[in-house]
């Protein structure tokens, strides 16, 4: 869809009729871009900023929860844990990050923050931990993952203790993979996703690794599960979700149509008070439903 | 103990004084006179003169006196249940024969030889607590050891002549018992008692006056069977038995370990000598001089009454306890001795049984040097075993045959102990003529019981196609034409000869035994023997030899017992009911109590009503069982092992020659230089003197891809095990009895060579030269599977096909053999063109949407202003 070409304004100055009225064929063409314009703005504004509100949300309650479950010794150290616990505090000085790692890498797992893939051991233990993390939306966890150089100090807090890792360095697709862990050396595979060129922060459409390597992890329990459903691999997306977010429009459409039907009975303001509440909510959980279907490292 | 004694003469008051003064006194000199001869070996042999004398009106007299010689087998480093021979000559001649001499049962016999197993030793320098005394001696049941509530008439010992005064008391014995305990004893008015509580290890005293007043061990159908004997000598007075010591781990109360020392007292019964009789002669005067009911050599089996002056249950009275041999036992470490003593992580060599006995003496030598490594056995089927040391999870693996390869690294086989397995048996003569000393069996009788051939009993006979065999072996005519003399009387527990329910070496060279022999696998074929009797139909045209002995059977038998109707169950199965070690078959036969499952008992607790259990220990006198045991194990706890059929006539023992003829004729392939030795059934028919059951136990462990300290460990291992491992003796490091010792000469030379051969090449942990091509071929298949290598100047191209994420880690560690260089894999790709394409796809739809929006509304707007 292009811009139409606004005709020149004409000069004479008539006094205008006080409500022209539009054609029907007009105001459906205007409001459904109208729509379209929302929906797309809407997304935006909540993928850049609600999401953020919503992660930052997230951090804080999982950062009180592990604080109480490491206070407490009862934090999980795996191998199988339930998604969306919180597993581990990842810091990274050198970027400023600190956030609460949780279980499982789906889409909707990292909407609260960077995710541990299930099918490798806990982050801090002896193997190969890959956690994925999002570069846009939601916060943005991992947004400054690329400017990690060799060296950059990781910190873990984990159930076992508190472990730092150094950055062994930053890879792209077709880089070549570092060389196999020592046995008993802990690895930390920072996943997120990238763009390139003038617009990469808009445009991350491949993986970034960074790899971080102790020369001693933590034990590491047996029962890894061997395989994770696809939708948890990197950059990738499930379905999922679909079902749900058919529930959440169809209740949304209902409740428009409800203010609409209002709007006839009772006054303007009364129905706006009333409506605005469920629609925003409603709003809010069909988009983030929505996401679920969007690849998980953006 | 603070009872002293009055010895009868003429210094009884100056004795007295003394006795007051030493807790023990020294024994009556004019009565003991020990003439210990120094046996080497921990051996042990004592004579000494046993007399009866009376004190009568009239002077002495002298009734009975015996020169009286025991002699031991072995009393040094001694294990739970070992069993000791004890034996002797001299002693007065029994009479009134039990059928079973243990415990409570072995009471009502005369002039018995009573064996027992005391704390402490009898040496008047040590400690108090350290002595022993009739307290601190084991007796299963209180009136083993207390006379309680005895009638005035029967209170014999109250007139032995060298009772201390206290025990010619009324009631005598209650020192250090609590006043408000044994309130039935103190309250009687007229009756006699004397206690002889037992002192434990712990320091309580039980004042054994009752049955709830003894150890915990003493109660009835304790864990173990009674151990204590009342031995039967006889006519000439020798006699003999396998005394059973008991350690801490099954006695607590008793208590001997390696820090505690004991005993075992023999104390021949020779009647009591009796004080001067009262004026006038009474009833208890008369009782004391009784000489005997029953004469030399006979038997009691109703267990009638006997003359108690001459039984064992006074065992204690002084006249008695002063004839005693105390012979001193000491025992070795415990089995987990050096889990307590050493706290390094243990080394596991996992596998054969075999190794057990041979295990419990060596591992301390390991772990209580702290050069040396902690050795442990972890005891698990050989195959077991060897599959863990294929994949690393153990350094090495006890095996005693080839086992298959399945891991690509080299194995060597070590000869590390020459042993095998015994047919074990425990078999009494008929009408109580003792032990059954040499038992003889063929491949045919082996094969017809572990084919389950025999019905076992009128429930059996009903097995299509067995109602024509003997019911048990007892009467199997080649059986008792191999074996005569024995009893006829068929048992369940002489259908089947108790074996392993897994895979063992053990299993494959007894079946490898049995299909070595034409006779055997005829039979076994469908072929019946000379006396008719056929194959189980449900084993007709087993291959053997196997690994694994199958229990094939289906046959449940109809009955019109609601017991078995309530559990049908296959019931030559329940005949056999193999078990899963060869120490569970060494236990049933120490207590001969067959694993046979037929016993029915109510139980009310389950719906039917019913339950199947084990049946009771074997009576005593009417014992025959059979089960597969370990040399070792056979050695240690005393088992004796039936001589095994090689050549036609020839009959071949488990000894030191004939397991040495096995390995002389046991041959290593040329081209395997590193391999086992393998021993052919039809060479040991051949060699006649050789054998059959003789396995070499080898430590297996892998001659490349090892870790090198691991290694070095394991060749370590079996240098020490081949040198001063191979010296017989019962001290730690020392090589039990049961094994035959790997020399430098001699027979096992080969042995030897093969093992210091095998060690270096463990050591070194080379690849053999042969297949050199593609040195590092392992490193090579092993990077990981799903990204392909790429050469380290050009960045590997991504190869879409591949599922994102690819570069997941690996799921295995990398393995200890990966060498950290030459892998170079690249990333794999992972992109998405939504998440390339989405955010500026919104940001342009939307504000392109926005304004056109706009725009459509002010074109609509103008128009219709227009109009």
């Amino acid at each position: 869809m292009t811009a139409t070409a606004t005709p020149p304004a004409h000069r004479e100055r008539k006094p205008r009729p006080p409500r022209p009225e539009p054609t029907a064929g007009n105001i459906v063409a205007s409001t459904s871009l109208t729509v379209l314009s929302v929906l797309c703005l809407w997304l935006l504004v909540h993928l850049l900023l609600l999401g953020t509100v919503s992660h930052d949300r997230e951090q804080a309650l999982l950062h009180r929860e592990l604080r109480t479950q490491l206070a407490g010794a009862t934090a999980p150290v795996g191998p199988v844990v339930p998604a969306g616990d919180p597993l581990a505090l990842l810091r990274i000085p050198a970027i400023g990050l600190e956030e609460v790692v949780v279980e499982g890498t789906a889409a909707g797992d990292l909407f609260a923050g960077p995710g541990h893939r299930r099918n490798t051991v806990l982050p801090g233990q002896a193997g190969i931990s890959l956690v994925y993390g999002r570069s846009v939306t939601y916060g943005a966890p991992f947004r400054r993952l690329a400017s990690l150089t060799p060296g950059d100090l990781v910190q873990l807090t984990t159930a076992q203790g508190r472990i730092s890792l150094r950055v062994l360095g930053v890879r792209r697709d077709g880089d070549p993979l570092p060389q196999p862990a020592a046995a008993g050396a802990t690895r930390l595979t920072l996943v997120t996703a990238a763009g390139a060129g003038r617009f990469a922060r808009l445009t991350p459409g491949s993986a970034l690794y960074v790899d971080a390597e102790a020369a001693e992890g933590f034990p590491a329990p047996g029962g890894v599960p061997a395989v994770v459903p696809p939708s948890e691999e990197a950059m990738a997306s499930g379905t999922e979700a679909l079902p749900l977010l058919t529930l959440w429009l169809t209740l949304l459409i209902g409740v428009v149509a409800a203010a609409l039907l209002a709007l006839r009975r009772w006054s303007a303001g009364l129905v706006w008070v009333v409506a605005i509440a469920p629609v925003l909510a409603l709003a809010w959980l069909a988009t983030d439903t929505a996401m679920r279907l969007l690849p998980n490292l953006i | 103990m603070k009872r002293g004694r009055a010895v009868v003469g003429g210094a009884v008051g100056a004795l007295l004084g003394l006795a007051v003064l030493t807790p023990v006194p020294a024994p009556d000199a004019a009565a003991v006179a020990p003439a210990r001869a120094a046996v080497a070996g921990g051996a042990y042999r004592e004579t000494r003169s046993l007399d009866r004398t009376m004190v009568e009106t009239t002077g002495e007299r002298t009734v009975g006196s015996y020169e009286m010689t025991v002699s031991a087998d072995h009393t040094t480093n001694l294990r739970g249940r070992e069993r000791i021979r004890i034996s002797w000559q001299g002693a007065p001649p029994s009479g009134g024969r039990a059928s079973n001499p243990f415990g409570e049962q072995g009471l009502a016999q005369e002039y018995p030889v009573v064996i027992l197993q005391c704390r402490g030793t009898d040496d008047p320098d040590l400690p108090v607590d350290e002595q022993l005394s009739p307290r601190t001696c084991w007796t299963s049941s209180y009136y083993q050891r207390s006379q309680v509530l005895a009638s005035p008439s029967a209170a014999l010992w109250t007139v032995d002549r060298y009772a201390a005064e206290p025990d010619v008391e009324r009631i005598s014995g209650l020192e250090g018992v609590a006043d408000e305990e044994c309130a039935t004893v103190r309250d009687s008015a007229s009756f006699y008692s004397h206690l002889t509580p037992f002192v434990a290890a712990s320091g309580e005293v039980f004042p054994a006056c009752d049955r709830d007043t003894m150890p915990p061990e003493a109660a009835v159908g304790a864990a173990f069977p009674a151990a204590e004997v009342a031995a039967y000598s006889d006519t000439d007075g020798a006699g003999s038995v396998d005394f059973e010591v008991r350690s801490a781990v099954e006695n607590e109360s008793l208590g001997c370990s390696h820090e505690v020392a004991c005993s075992i007292v023999v104390v021949p019964i020779a009647g009591l000598s009796c004080a001067a009789p009262g004026d006038p002669v009474t009833t208890l005067d008369r009782n004391c001089r009784q000489y005997g009911e029953f004469a030399w050599g006979s038997s009691n089996f109703a267990g009638l009454g006997i003359d108690q002056a001459v039984g064992p249950a006074l065992w204690w009275s002084e006249s008695n306890w002063r004839h005693r041999f105390s012979i001193p036992i000491t025992f070795g470490l415990p089995t987990d001795a050096c889990d307590v003593l050493d706290p390094r992580p243990p080394v596991g060599f996992a596998g054969s049984e075999l190794m057990a006995q041979a295990a419990l003496q060596w591992a301390p030598a390991y772990c209580l040097n702290k050069k040396r490594f902690k050795f442990q056995l972890n005891q698990m089927p050989d195959q077991a075993g060897w599959n863990l040391m294929e994949k690393g999870d153990a350094p090495a693996a006890f095996v005693s045959g080839r086992k298959d390869r399945v891991g690509e690294d080299p194995v060597g086989y070590a000869p590390t102990a020459v042993t095998g397995f015994a047919i074990g048996y425990v078999a009494d003569k008929p009408d109580n003529a003792g032990e059954v000393s040499r038992l003889r069996l063929n491949p045919r009788l082996l094969a017809k019981l572990l084919t389950q051939s025999y019905p076992g009993s009128a429930l059996g006979k009903g097995h299509p196609g067995l109602g024509d065999n003997p019911l048990s072996m007892l009467t199997d005519p080649e059986f008792i034409k191999l074996n005569p003399g024995l009893s006829t009387r068929d048992t369940e527990a002489a259908a089947t000869l108790l074996s392993l329910s897994n895979s063992s070496d053990q299993i494959e060279q007894l079946t490898a035994y049995i299909a070595a022999d034409a006779d055997a696998t005829a039979f076994v074929a469908g072929e019946a023997d000379p006396w008719g009797m056929t194959v189980n139909p449900a084993y007709e045209g087993l291959t053997l030899p196997l690994a694994e002995w199958p229990l094939l059977d289906t046959y449940t038998p109809e009955t019109q017992d609601p017991c078995r109707q309530a559990n049908p169950s296959v019931y030559l199965t329940q005949l056999a009911a193999p078990v899963t070690t060869l120490r569970k078959i060494s236990d049933a036969l120490i207590d001969s109590w067959p694993n046979v499952q037929t016993r029915c008992d109510g139980d009310p607790t389950t719906v039917s009503g019913w339950k199947i259990g084990r049946i009771d220990r074997q009576a005593y006198g009417a014992r025959f069982m059979l089960g597969l045991v370990s040399l070792g194990d056979a050695e240690r706890y005393g088992l004796r092992s039936a001589s095994l059929a090689t050549a036609k006539g020839t009959y071949v023992a488990p000894t030191s020659r004939s397991l040495a003829d096995a390995v002389s004729i046991s041959t290593q392939d040329e081209d395997d230089e590193y391999g086992p030795f393998q021993l052919d059934q039809g060479d040991v028919a051949r060699a006649r003197s050789a054998y059959p059951g003789t396995q070499v136990v080898y430590t297996a462990a892998r001659t490349h891809g090892m870790d090198a300290d691991e290694a070095a460990t394991v060749a370590s291992f079996i240098r020490i095990a081949v040198s001063e491992g191979q010296h017989v003796g019962r001290d730690n490091g020392d090589l039990p009895e049961g094994y035959l010792p790997i020399l430098r000469t001699g027979s096992t030379a080969k042995l030897w060579a093969a093992a210091q051969r095998v060690a270096d090449a463990i050591e070194a942990q080379e690849l053999p030269a042969v297949p050199e091509e593609e040195d590092d071929a392992p490193d090579d298949a092993r990077p990981p599977a799903d990204t392909g290598p790429t050469p380290p100047s050009a960045p590997a191209v991504p190869e879409e096909d591949e599922p994102a994420g690819a570069d997941e880690p690996r799921a295995d560690k990398p393995g200890k053999r990966a060498k950290p260089e030459v892998t170079v894999v690249a990333t794999e790709a992972a992109s998405s063109p939504t998440a390339f394409a989405m955010l500026p796809t919104l940001l342009v739809l939307g504000l392109v949407a926005a304004s056109a929006s706009l725009v459509t509304r002010l074109v609509g707007m103008r128009r219709g202003g227009r109009r």
